[in-house]
């Protein structure tokens, strides 16, 4: 337990000589160091969080640029849609007036072809019946025809009207009876005789053949013509396929 | 038997002697500052260090650290002496176990000379801080009757300061010398390693009661409230 009074005091220097050293050469330097890197991760941070913030707001801008650029396409879009559908109408409307048109101009054609089909088609019927009717009864024809044909003339003769009979009888030329073939005598004489009885015994009767007739007589006289003809069928005939055409045509007209 | 690192004279002219207590510690002294010097020549402020800076980084902050808990004040004027007190104690208690090496707290004189330095910076401190008036105050707390005993609990302490860390440092010498006579191969080693424990505890404690009496001088706490902080009995061997 022994005190050296001087080594104490060399201690004392020693010791503040080592404080100051340390101070120099160790405190310092490290806590500057220390602080010094601590501001730049402060700054680093700081920095990170401005850029941060800036790399938000232009997150946002940009955002805000996409969803803009997103609305006028839209609009856009939307403008084309109207657009095309307008060119599609417009269109569809002039094919449509097109179609109609081609079709109205179709069914004018057809109809007028199919009118004038219809026509030659009844102007050929026409003909046809009218020739193989003519053909027919030509061959059939006969004098027993020709003779039931006087009677019918007398029957119809027969049953004339007072006015008409007072016509025949007032006559200034010869009642003539035209007949397709040549008529015997005693149909003649026949035919003769009934008119003596019914239009008056004054009057004349002349007798002619008329080829056309075709199968039938005829009485002209007075202004008047009885006749009993297959024409008049034929002519019947040709009214009655005439109706028979009548709603065709119609239904074309209407399609 | 005379194991006080005073004793060795390796040099002397008239009253100056160069013993082994000056000697090691110049040579503590050394390496502290070469090692501090050699990694803070050229320190990095940026994110990646050398392990040796990152290590004394660690020793400087870990001191901060404990200043702050210890005195709640900035650690900044307290960080050179205090700092300087625990790294010089442990430093010399730690190469101990280099064989031929006296360490230099193993010395009365050298335990008294930081006492007295404890003793003269507590009112240095306190008078910085607070003013003269104010700190010369705070001895005739709670009344001017107190004034004796707190001049005497002020020696005593610092005395303490000094015998306490002497005693330790000199008995693990001490105890290795005779161990080494009775037992010379394997139990030595383990009181070795002991006495680095027990110096490094002693360096803590020195550094920490140090800055406890400079808190106690500088803060504007009751005394009442410094008596309880001046003695952390756990601490004290």
């Amino acid at each position: 337990m022994d005190i050296d009074w001087i080594t104490v005091s060399a201690q004392v220097v020693n010791f503040l000589v080592l404080v100051w050293l340390l101070k120099r050469f160790l405190y310092q330097p490290v806590i500057r160091a220390m602080d010094r890197r601590e501001q730049s991760i402060r700054n680093r941070v700081d920095d990170a969080v401005q850029r941060e913030q800036l790399a938000e707001s232009e997150r946002d801008a940009y955002q805000n640029r996409i969803a803009e650029l997103e609305a006028k396409r839209e609009e856009l879009l939307e403008e084309a849609r109207q657009s095309a559908r307008q060119t599609r109408s417009q269109l569809l409307d002039e094919a449509r007036e097109e179609t109609a048109r081609a079709r109205t101009n179709w069914m004018r054609e057809v109809s007028e072809e199919k009118s004038a089909f219809i026509d030659g088609l009844r102007t050929q019927t026409l003909e046809v019946v009218d020739l193989i009717a003519r053909n027919a009864l030509r061959d059939l024809a006969d004098e027993t025809l020709e003779e039931k044909m006087a009677h019918s003339l007398a029957r119809q003769i027969h049953h004339l009207q007072q006015e008409l009979r007072e016509a025949l009888r007032n006559s200034k030329d010869a009642i003539v009876i035209n007949s397709a073939f040549e008529l015997s005598s005693s149909v003649r004489s026949a035919l003769t005789r009934t008119i003596h009885e019914q239009v008056g015994s004054a009057v004349a009767v002349n007798y002619a053949r008329n080829a056309d007739l075709i199968c039938g007589i005829e009485l002209i006289g007075g202004g008047l013509r009885i006749a009993w003809n297959l024409s008049d069928y034929l002519n019947q005939l040709t009214t009655r396929i005439d109706k028979a055409f009548e709603p065709l045509e119609t239904q074309s007209d209407e399609a | 038997m005379t194991i006080s690192p005073d004793s060795i004279v390796y040099w002397q002219w008239h009253a100056l002697t160069l013993n082994a207590t000056i000697v090691f510690t110049w040579l503590v002294m050394l390496i502290l500052t070469v090692g501090s010097w050699l990694v803070t020549r050229n320190l990095s402020e940026g994110p990646e260090l050398s392990r040796l800076q990152n290590l004394l980084e660690v020793v400087v902050t870990g001191i901060r650290d404990q200043i702050a808990q210890v005195s709640l004040q900035n650690p900044g004027p307290y960080l050179p002496f205090v700092g300087t007190l625990f790294l010089f104690i442990a430093t010399a208690n730690l190469l101990n176990i280099i064989p031929g090496y006296q360490a230099p707290t193993g010395s009365l004189s050298t335990t008294a000379a930081l006492a007295i330095c404890v003793f003269i910076a507590v009112p240095v401190f306190g008078i910085a801080n607070r003013g003269a008036g104010r700190f010369l105050r705070h001895y005739i707390q709670p009344t001017p009757l107190m004034l004796p005993f707190n001049i005497i609990g002020e020696l005593s302490r610092t005395v303490a300061l000094a015998v306490r860390l002497y005693g330790n440092i000199m008995s693990g010498t001490v105890i290795v010398a005779i161990l080494l006579s009775l037992t010379p191969y394997f139990f030595p080693i383990v009181m070795q390693l002991l006495g680095l424990l027990t110096g490094m505890i002693q360096a803590y404690i020195f550094a920490v009661l140090a800055m406890v009496y400079i808190a106690s001088a500088t803060s504007a706490q009751e005394p009442e409230k410094e008596n309880t902080q001046t003695s952390p009995p756990s601490h004290e061997r």
